[in-house]
């Protein structure tokens, strides 16, 4: 029985899939907090998607894949700002419009050049088959969005909640503005890396808005989301070995499990808790 | 140089404002305050009262124009912590997972290191900020715990624990109770006579003449600005809101001679505002305005 259990740790791969996944769920739910009280899920999402021809161009180029997706993911960003500035359209529209036309363009890269990347691995995710440079890229990534989020949180926290006194006390916001979107980015190519274009924004929204389900204060919103995003990339990482099935899609479905529980049993914003304070207001 | 003795102005010279689809929302806005005083902003919702708060802030750039706060550009002047602002209650994610003591203590962020994080000093402030808005016990509770008052006295206390010279209250009245707002009346009192420039964006008339003694009276421009008494008459107000206002006008009204003085006006949520018969500004309390009543008092009439 032991030894079953511990048979996925004997294979290199696994256990650097477990790693992998691990450190980015924990990059990705730090970062979630933010992108959920901003109010920026969907960008996380037209991002994600905005990175694919950059990938598919890099490993044509034998580009390092996070300088491609670096590349088009901040085109995508930027011109998202571009036409929401220029024109009349909502912010939905725009983002929707733009990055569509994005990951559209990567596909057709992909679909011309077969030979070079694999359109299953970006869309779905590879996690079991990282190559050594792709994990090095991974673990950079990683750390600067660490270190930069760690340094930084108050004055991101700040500008997520109220700009205007950032502004007020002279702290430049547009700085603050491009910064969380870099970060945004960088994380959403290191996840391409995990679960896949498509999965990448539930890694990106799910711990963060699980924990904001849970709790009402920042610190422990980031532990619980943190903690949230490493035990289910390790547990979906390892289950996988297991079910044989797709690792984006355990570690997503684990989160997404414990994101309806907190909506129904959260002690204080649980559907159940808020029905309890229903009953408990006598009939007038 | 941010201490109470150093003197402080706002000028704000012929600054035009434009948005990008071509619209002036503000033209030729001028205006200045000397240090120790609390103004009025007064105009219509789009009348380019908000663009002004905005331009005063530096959110926003203007066309032609410039703001000087101490004789130096917004940026600059931001940077010192010689402004604060305490935001529309409409404007706050009240989910937000802050608590009352998060919320104060960005009021020091200008004050602290890169890393924002609090010395003895800025903890000392917060907390001396709170205990003079009685919101110290709080402390504790997330911000959408607090009732209407509570939490724009919460503001207010960022507002202080920033010790800025100028600060700017933007509807400071809006769903708050009556106690709370002789509260925050008695503070800005209070920062008046230590010398700050207390600005106040309201659409509430009838409390102007209660605690401003400067008014601001806008409409696509600064149309009028000076004292209360002098510049808050029905011929400048009618100019700044272009009939827009409700009148009622007791000479042509059913209401009666000899029901002597007892008419009861009630409104929603705002102080009415009363003009007297010469066009005089007439206040709710006589309490502070006894030189007024002996003014216009005559012979047959009760002290």
């Amino acid at each position: 029985m032991i030894d079953t259990l511990l048979l996925p740790f004997q294979y290199e791969y696994m256990l650097k899939a477990i790693f992998v996944s691990s450190l980015v769920g924990a990059v990705c739910a730090f970062l979630s907090c933010f992108i959920t009280l901003k109010g920026w899920s969907l960008m996380g999402d037209a991002l994600s998607h905005s990175v694919v021809p950059g990938v598919a161009v890099a490993y044509q180029l034998d580009w390092p894949f996070a300088a491609g997706a670096f590349v088009t993911g901040l085109l995508a960003a930027v011109g998202m700002g571009f036409v929401k500035a220029k024109t009349r359209l909502r912010e939905d529209a725009v983002i929707g419009v733009v990055f569509t036309s994005f990951f559209a363009l990567g596909l057709l890269l992909i679909s011309l050049f077969p030979a070079r990347v694999d359109l299953r691995s970006i869309v779905f995710g590879n996690i079991l088959g990282i190559s050594d440079p792709d994990i090095l890229q991974v673990i950079i990534i990683s750390v600067v969005t660490l270190i930069v989020l760690g340094l930084k949180w108050n004055d991101l926290r700040l500008f997520c909640f109220d700009p205007n006194q950032a502004r007020a006390l002279g702290i430049n916001t547009t700085v603050l503005h491009y910064t969380l979107l870099t970060l945004l980015s960088a994380t959403a190519v290191a996840a391409l890396q995990t679960v896949g274009a498509c999965l990448v924004v539930a890694m990106l929204v799910t711990p963060g808005a699980t924990a904001y389900l849970l709790t009402d204060r920042f610190g422990p919103m980031i532990g619980i989301a943190v903690s949230m995003g490493v035990g289910s990339s390790l547990a979906g990482a390892y289950a996988s070995y297991f079910f044989d099935g797709s690792t984006g899609g355990c570690i997503v479905t684990l989160q997404s499990a414990l994101f309806v529980i907190a909506l129904v049993f959260g002690p204080k914003h649980g559907l159940l808790a808020a029905r309890a304070r229903r009953r408990a207001i006598p009939a007038t | 140089m941010n201490t109470p003795s150093a003197t402080i102005d706002l000028r704000v010279n012929n600054v035009t404002v434009g948005y990008p689809n071509g619209n002036i929302a503000l033209q030729d806005a001028t205006f200045h305050l000397d240090a120790g005083c609390i103004c009025a902003l007064v105009g219509v919702n789009g009348s380019g009262k908000s663009t002004l708060f905005k331009a005063i802030m530096g959110f926003v750039k203007p066309i032609r124009g410039e703001v000087l706060i101490a004789g130096e550009p917004v940026r600059a002047a931001l940077k010192r912590n010689l402004v604060a602002y305490v935001p529309q209650s409409e404007e706050v994610d009240w989910s937000f997972p802050v608590s009352v003591w998060d919320v104060v203590l960005m009021g020091r962020y200008g004050y602290m290191n890169f890393l924002r994080i609090s010395g003895a000093e800025d903890r000392r402030i917060a907390l001396e900020s709170l205990e003079r808005v009685g919101m110290a016990e709080f402390r504790e509770r997330q911000i959408g715990e607090l009732s209407g008052g509570q939490r724009k006295r919460v503001f207010l206390a960022r507002a202080l624990a920033q010790r800025s010279r100028v600060i700017l209250l933007d509807e400071p009245f809006t769903g708050v109770d009556v106690q709370t707002e002789g509260t925050i009346i008695n503070l800005l009192r209070e920062l008046r006579s230590a010398g700050h420039i207390i600005l106040v964006s309201t659409h509430n008339l009838g409390s102007v003449p209660e605690f401003c003694d400067q008014v601001v009276l806008v409409n696509r421009t600064v149309l009028a600005f000076g004292p209360t008494a002098e510049i808050y008459t029905e011929a400048n107000l009618s100019r700044a809101f272009g009939g827009t206002l409700r009148h009622f006008r007791f000479d042509e009204s059913t209401v009666q001679k000899h029901d002597g003085r007892n008419v009861t006006v009630l409104t929603d949520e705002e102080r009415p505002l009363v003009f007297g018969k010469g066009g005089h500004l007439e206040y709710g309390q006589r309490a502070g305005h006894e030189r007024v009543v002996e003014q216009r008092a005559e012979p047959d009439d009760e002290p």
